[in-house]
């Protein structure tokens, strides 16, 4: 980031120590964050507290709604019917006036997830999104050839599945629901949840059993 | 060539363009960046700068600054744009303030 020289080894107040002497755009952060904090518009206790709510989050909450979906058929139907409301009653609160919408996918239909003007991703359910999510390639290609985009991540979808891509956008956010895989009848719901990854619920990716678990259930 | 396409596509609307092989990249967030998107969040909760003002902003940057500056760079400028824009924040306070910080960091 820095190209400035920095010989001297004293930890600077504020600063980790693995951070180095802070680069144009961090110093512009820092300047911005104090000069709304004197003027009271914002707090330093809200601003670490909000940290800490980017760290708490991580796919492992939408997987806790995906396998409730899985394993509880009216769950899923409110999911469907109302994302945000559904996730709100595992605990799961969306900021703002954002729209969870969930679209399930099923032996006939695909559904990926793109925000192609930027980089709106359900963070509260999935964290914050891969890289791969905010570059150029993904948000150009996956609205025109979503087909070889998803092969691009090894999904491989059956010509006679239909795919839709959902572009995202400030106020409306998405989910995908994926499909319970097969042979998963006897796992238990924390089981469940932990097949499910945060590629799937994007859609690039579908839900799979552990190579080498038997048809069936756990060997 | 027809500067058409400039006024029709912004530099943010990329949806449907031809591009290359998706990079399946991430990386971890640095401790600034880690910042910089609680700071954003608070301005949208507090609607100082709202999300969509701070997507509008990234694309008034131009193409060359986003093809240029990472993504929480890009954040970080478009949010002081639209501070100044807004005069919730001077260029004059910034540039004090700005000087201030090095300052304080150098030392």
């Amino acid at each position: 980031m820095s190209d400035h020289d920095h010989d001297h080894d004293h930890e600077h107040p504020g600063t980790a120590k693995d951070e180095a002497l802070p680069g144009y755009y961090a110093i512009l952060e820092i300047s911005v964050r104090e000069l709304l904090t004197e003027a009271g518009l914002i707090t330093a206790d809200e601003h670490r507290r909000q940290i800490e709510i980017l760290d708490s989050r991580s796919p492992a909450l939408g997987a806790k709604v995906v396998a409730r979906a899985w394993v509880d058929p009216a769950y899923k139907a409110r999911l469907l019917a109302d994302g945000s409301a559904a996730c709100e009653e595992l605990g799961v609160t969306m900021y703002d006036n954002t729209r969870l919408i969930v679209h399930e996918n099923t032996d006939e239909l695909h559904n990926v997830v793109v925000c192609t003007l930027c980089s709106c991703y359900p963070r509260p359910v999935l964290g914050l999104p891969p890289d791969w999510y905010k570059n150029k390639q993904y948000r150009a290609r996956v609205v025109k050839e979503p087909r070889a985009v998803l092969k691009e991540f090894g999904t491989v979808i059956p010509e006679g599945v239909e795919i839709h891509v959902h572009d995202s956008n400030a106020n409306m956010r998405y989910l995908i629901l994926p499909q319970r895989p097969a042979g998963s009848e006897k796992l238990t719901e924390a089981e469940l949840a932990g097949l499910v990854t945060r590629d799937a619920m994007i859609g690039v990716t579908t839900v799979k059993l552990p190579v080498g678990a038997s048809p069936g259930g756990r060997s | 060539m027809s500067t058409e396409n400039l006024v029709k596509q912004r530099a943010n609307d990329i949806g449907g363009l031809e591009a290359g092989p998706i990079a399946m990249v991430d990386h971890e967030m640095l401790p600034w960046e880690k910042r910089c998107h609680a700071l954003l969040d608070i301005l949208d909760i507090h609607k100082i700068v709202n999300t969509e003002e701070k997507r509008r902003g990234v694309e008034d940057l131009g193409s060359e600054m986003i093809g240029k500056l990472s993504y929480y760079e890009r954040w970080i400028v478009s949010a002081i744009n639209v501070l100044l824009e807004k005069r919730v924040l001077t260029p004059d306070q910034l540039a004090k303030k700005t000087a201030e910080v090095e300052a304080r960091f150098k030392s």
